[in-house]
Formats: structure tokens, sequence, C-alpha cells
């Protein structure tokens, strides 16, 4: 029982500090300039009804500072992230969309950063291979530009203001091995004939008690 | 000779009789009395290491010790079901990756939570019977061993259809509940049979609160390994796996399932008499206790298994904590179990000692009670260390009362108290099938709306526990029957044989029971006269 109040004890001191870096809490993705950043992101393969496989297929992203952007001399880097579509939401509340920036679930997968050189002007442009933790969804990708403080700023994505254009569809790796199969089928093929085989030998031995 | 009955083959026996079937005397200490000695010359009373009873049940508990067969059957069956708790609720820490692996909705996901706990609704009320037919290591074994491969099968599973399935087919296992409280009952005395059953339900349950703990934690170092997330998780699932062949062999090898040996054995040389599954089944359904007890436990121990599927996942998403440090809080919630379930389980023996049987339903009531307002609680709380502080509260409330219950349902029936076990313990499932299903499936309520309304409906389905009545004990709110006969244990107990039966002698270990069970009159107890049974009427002396 002692252990266990050291266990909440610290366990409370460990969540107090944790909660206590709540200095950002209040910025708004609404405070954010939109479309400071022109994103577009093309996949290897277009086409009506096309699902993309994650750790195969690549996106190509391009980013490129919008001429009206008016935060310009804040960016101090781009992170560019991968971000659910609505469809992916629905009935899945830890995707969800929220103000609050430090709530918001919708775009939980990096994939990359890039410190901002206000002397570059034209786009740049990367590809990106969906990784193999990516799961089964629809999606678009944003680009947020963060300050010093590492807060965001602005940002750009490659869908309109609904999300309902250039969406691409990924479908996730099963997860599953052949490896893992054989063995998962050995060992429950074990299980079972180990307690046969004890069911059995004491049957066994009980019935020759009783004849005796 | 009493005749021989005791050797009919094929019917399902009954739970818990005497070990042996021919005492016919009902006087208090009865080890060295002579007609024991007569009918098996070789069951010498000093063999065993703890202080027993007439029917060779310990008298004490030293948890700390292994000696055979009684405290060796406790560790065994604790861990048993702790094994059990381990793989039907592995899958809940690891929901984060799972979902993403599947493409689960919220839906899926409460669905296969309810799944995981209704298979446990039919293997728990099979597991009496199996256990009187089998023995408690066999019931055991075949739990662990059958539903080992469910576990591994996580491998094979590719969408939501298939992870319900595997989840339920898993939730099987829970059957070890009957098993081990039953193994403990006929291993330990009626007297301590609270604290006994409260810490191997206890200990057993904290296998909830360890695998929140276990999980991420072997997925964590199996990623190290190279492996990518969605594989790792499925690799996970051969640890539960391979405990729960191991303690299953352990179990054969090392248990036993009497005290005076195992069942086949004295079923063969016709110590063990076995009684008809049918009269069982129906003494067991018909006392209106076991409903009110099953209610009663789908608010205790439902909540708990509702709480182990949804608690890590509230607190990754709610409060944004890593999977983590979410397991380490829900972990928190299951191994409140080690001393809140046997506190509950001693509570109820204290409070019998001293006001009997109302002492008992008083303490379930109450610790229940303030659990479920505790669950209210939670639901509401809005920051990290206040939620923290409810739900420990609520966890030590509600696991309590799960002791308490315990403490309560050996003395319903005598006959049928395998069945009533695993009716009540079926009982925890489906209450935890029905509040996941009503408050944590759909987007209708967040999932702390869902735990505040389920805290309310706890409160609200305790309250039955009031119109518990024993003629002979009296209830929460009404005094025992002053009826000669009706206020007599003798009486309550030998009401669920017939004349025929009570003429046969098959019905003396329930009288033997009756009398050892005079202790829940409370400290009146020892002032009252103690009658000469009149029931009891050897068939030889």
């Amino acid at each position: 029982m002692a252990i266990h109040k050291i266990l909440f004890a610290s366990l409370l001191i460990c969540l107090l500090i944790q909660s206590s870096h709540g200095a950002t809490k209040e910025r708004l993705f609404s405070d954010l300039e939109k479309s400071a950043l022109e994103v577009t992101a093309t996949p290897s393969r277009v086409g009506e009804g096309v699902v993309l496989a994650a750790g195969i297929d690549k996106l190509s992203i391009t980013w490129k500072v919008s001429s009206t952007a008016t935060k310009e001399p804040e960016f101090k880097a781009i992170k560019v992230k991968l971000c659910y579509a609505p469809a992916s939401q629905v009935d899945r509340p830890w995707r969800k969309t929220e103000n609050e920036l430090f709530k918001d679930k919708s775009c939980p997968h990096k994939i990359s950063s890039w410190s901002y050189d206000p002397a570059v002007k034209t786009a740049q442009s990367f590809d990106y291979t969906l990784e193999r933790d990516i799961p089964t969804g629809t999606y678009f990708v944003r680009a947020y530009a963060v300050d010093a403080k590492d807060h965001e700023v602005a940002f750009g994505q490659s869908t309109n203001e609904d999300k309902t254009t250039n969406l691409f569809s990924v479908q996730a790796i099963s997860g599953r091995h052949k490896s893992l199969d054989i063995a998962s089928v050995c060992f429950s093929v074990f299980s079972v004939l180990a307690l046969l085989v004890f069911f059995v030998n004491e049957k066994r031995k009980a019935k020759i008690e009783q004849s005796k | 000779m009493a005749p021989n009955h005791s050797n009919e083959n094929g019917s399902i026996g009954s739970s818990l009789h005497g070990v042996t079937a021919r005492e016919q005397i009902f006087s208090f200490s009865v080890e060295d009395a002579p007609w024991s000695q007569a009918i098996r010359s070789d069951d010498p009373t000093a063999k065993f290491a703890l202080p027993v009873d007439s029917e060779h049940r310990a008298k004490v508990f030293k948890p700390l010790s292994f000696a055979k067969p009684h405290m060796r059957a406790f560790h065994l069956g604790w861990i048993s079901f702790f094994t059990c708790f381990i793989s039907t609720f592995a899958a809940a820490p690891l929901v984060p990756v799972i979902r993403d692996n599947l493409d689960l909705t919220k839906t899926d996901i409460g669905n296969a939570g309810v799944a995981s706990v209704s298979g446990a609704i039919f293997s728990r009320l099979a597991m009496g019977a199996v256990c009187d037919l089998l023995g408690a290591r066999y019931g055991t074994a075949f739990s662990l061993m059958l539903s080992a491969p469910a576990v591994f099968s996580m491998s094979f599973v590719a969408d939501a259809g298939s992870y319900l399935a595997v989840r339920f087919m898993i939730g099987f296992c829970l059957a070890t509940f009957v098993s081990c409280q039953y193994w403990t009952s006929v291993m330990f005395t009626g007297k301590i049979i609270g604290l006994v059953n409260g810490c191997a339900g206890g200990w057993g349950d904290m296998g909830g609160g360890v695998t929140q703990l276990l999980m991420p934690m072997v997925f964590h170092v199996i990623k190290l390994t190279g492996a990518t997330p969605f594989t790792a998780w499925r690799f996970a699932f051969f640890i539960p796996g391979f405990l729960q062949i191991i303690m299953g062999i352990l179990v054969l090898t090392l248990g036993q399932d009497l005290p005076d040996g195992n069942l086949s054995t004295l079923q063969k040389s016709g110590q063990v008499s076995k009684d008809k599954f049918s009269k069982v089944f129906w003494f067991a359904v018909k006392n209106y206790r076991t409903w009110i007890l099953f209610v009663l436990y789908g608010f205790s121990m439902g909540v708990e298994l509702t709480i182990n599927n949804v608690i890590s996942g509230y607190f990754y998403d709610r409060f944004n904590l890593t999977l983590h440090t979410a397991g380490i809080v829900a972990a928190s919630f299951g191994m409140a179990n080690f001393f809140a379930r046997p506190f509950g389980g001693y509570a109820s023996d204290v409070a019998a000692r001293l006001f009997g049987m109302r002492g008992r339903l008083w303490t379930l009531w109450i610790l229940q009670t303030v659990g479920a307002l505790f669950c209210i609680w939670l639901g509401r709380a809005s920051s990290l260390p206040i939620a923290i502080l409810a739900m420990m509260l609520f966890s030590v409330g509600t696991q309590a009362a799960c002791g308490a219950l315990f403490g309560v349902a050996p003395f319903v029936s005598r006959r049928s108290l395998g069945l009533i076990s695993g009716l009540t313990g079926a009982g925890g499932n489906f209450g935890s099938g029905v509040t996941q299903l009503l408050f944590f499936s759909s987007s209708r309520f967040s999932t702390a709306e869902g735990l505040s309304l389920m805290g309310v409906m706890a409160v609200v389905c305790t309250i039955p526990v009031a119109f518990i009545h024993f003629p002979q004990w009296g209830s929460m709110f009404l005094r025992p029957s002053r009826h000669e006969e009706r206020s007599k244990e003798e009486h309550y107990y030998g009401g669920e044989w017939t004349e025929e039966e009570k003429s046969l002698g098959l019905h003396e270990g329930s009288i033997k029971f009756a009398e050892n069970s005079r202790s829940e009159r409370g400290r009146k107890a020892v002032l009252a006269d103690i009658p000469t049974p009149e029931t009891g009427s050897p068939a030889h002396v």
C-alpha cells in the first residue's frame, strides 16, 4: 500500500508539471494567416479511385510562400504535415479538428520540417514516401509556418477551405507477416495438444487406480 | 453402509458437498472422531500443513505459503485468473495503434469491448458445471489452454469484424474467475472465505491493471527490434498467449482439486457424491437472491471491466497523455485491486462478526454506492489530477464491493454454490456488456458523459441489495424471522432437498454447512443456544 501511495504521488507530480506547460494553450487555428503558403501535393499515381499504398507510393510536395503573406518576416521554419480529410474523421473523435491548436488532432503525421530562408523565393519541392504507420484514410497536406518560439503563425494546404478538393486515399499496410502467422498456429496447436495429453493420461491413470 | 448412490457415472456433480459423502454425525470438532477413521484409513488430518476443519478445508490463510494443497491451490487459482485478465484486456492499451491499423471507428471499438466481456457470460455459467464434473484444475486448464489459440490469432486480424470475433473468443477465458473461486471455496473454511475469495479475486483482477502497463512496454520493446507499429502490436499478443500456456501446465502438474486428492480419483473410489445438474440448476435459478446478486455484480465488477476497456483511451484522448503515461494511469485503477478487493472481503467478514449477515449486506451497499458516486465525479473532472483522484477513490469503492459481494454469495445456497458463483460472475460480464453498449459504443455521449451516466446507473442498480432477506438472519432493514422452524439455518439449507433425498442422507453436507454458518448471526451466535439438528438423521451411527 505504501508503494501504491508513492506511485500515486509521483504520478500526480509528473502530471502537474505536464499540465503547467500551458502558456501556449490559448493559441487558435482561426488566428493563423490563411493561404500564406501555396502547397501542392501530387501522388505518384493519380486517377479515379486510385488508392496509394503506404510504404510504397510517394507524394511530390511543393510549397511556396505566397506573395500576399503578411507575417512573412516572422517565419523561421516550415513544418509540413499529413492531415485527415473530414471523411476520415467521422465517428473517430481522436482525429477531431479543434480550434485550439494544442487540442487539434487532425494533423498528427509529420512529413518534414524545413528552416525558412527568406532569400529564396522560388517554390521548394521534395518527394515523400508514405510511411508504413500511416493508417488507411483520406488525406491532404498542410504546411505550417512557425516563428522563433516554435509557434504556428500561418499555414497553407493542398486542398480548399472546406477540404473537399485534391484529396488522396491511402491504404495502410496490413501489419501481418507469414512468420507470425505460422508461429501463431504452432503455439495454438501445442496448447490444445498439451491439454489433451494431460487429460487422456489422467483418465487412464484413474481407470488403472479403480481397477486395482 | 450408506447406499451406493455416489458411484453413479454420468450425472453432473453437485457443487461443494462435503468432500466425504459419508459424514453422519454433526458435532463441532470431528478431527479425532472415531467414525472418520473407520471410513478412511488413509485419512490422518495431521498430514495437512495448515489446520483444517471437518471438511479438510484450511482454517487459516497464509498468503506467503505454497503448502500443498490449500495454499498451492490458492496461488495457482489467482495467478491463472490474473493471466486471463491480462489476455482479455491486452488490446485496450494498444487501441490507439490497433484503431489505425484496422481503420476502426468508435463504434467498432465499443462493440469489440462489449464482445470481449460477453463471451464470459456463457463460459462462466458453464464453468460451474465443468468444475463439478471435472474438478477445478481442469476447469482452469481448459479455460487457459483452449483460449490461448484465440490470443495468438490476433496476428491474423485484418478488419473490424475479425477484431471483434477474436476479442470475443479471448473473453471466454474469464471463466477462470469461477474455477478460481470454486477452488478456494473447497479449500478454505467459511469463516475466512470472504478474505480468501477477496484476495484471489482481487489479485486476479489486478491483471486488468497490469496489462495496461505490460502491453505498451512489450509493444515498445518489439518496435525497438525494428518492427513497424502495425506488426509490433500483433506480436505483443504472444506474451499473454505464452503466459496462458505456462499457467495451464503448472495448474495441471502442481494443483489438486480437493484437499484430499484429485476429483477423478476420489469419485472413482466413491468418496465424493454426485448431484443432479437439473436440481442444482433449479435451486440456483429459483432463488431470487441469485438474481439480485447477478445485477449487483453487474454494477460492481461490470463497471470495473468496462473501465479496463475504456480508461486508457480516455486519458490518452482527453488529457493528451502519451500511450505510456495513459497506461500507467489506467494501470493504477486495476492495481488498486491488490488491497481493495481483499479489504472488501475482510470488511464483510468483520461486519459479519459484529452484526451477522445484516452487516455483510450493509457493507456491500455502502461500498458499492460510494464507488459509483466517485465514478460520477470522474466523468465530470476536467483537470487531470482531480480525474486521477476520483478514479482512485472510485476504484477502491467498486473493487471492495466486489469482495464484499462474495462474502455474501457463499451463503445464498449450499447445494448450488458453484452455479451461483457462475451466475453471479456472468452477471458481472453482462453488466459490463450493457454499460459499454449503452454509454461507450456510439458518438451519442462523450466518454466523460458516459462515465458519469454509468455511475448513476450503478447507484440505482445497487438499491436491490435491500431486498435480500434471509429468514434466519434478516436483511438490511428487516429482522430475522421469529418463526420456530424458519429461523434455523438448517431449515433454509435443508429446504433445497426433497424429503426423499433427505431420507437417503444426501443433504448432510448442507446440514454441516448450516451448523458452520451459525456465525452469520453476528455476536448473538455466541449467546444463542446451539440446537441439535432435527434433520440430521444418521443412516448409521
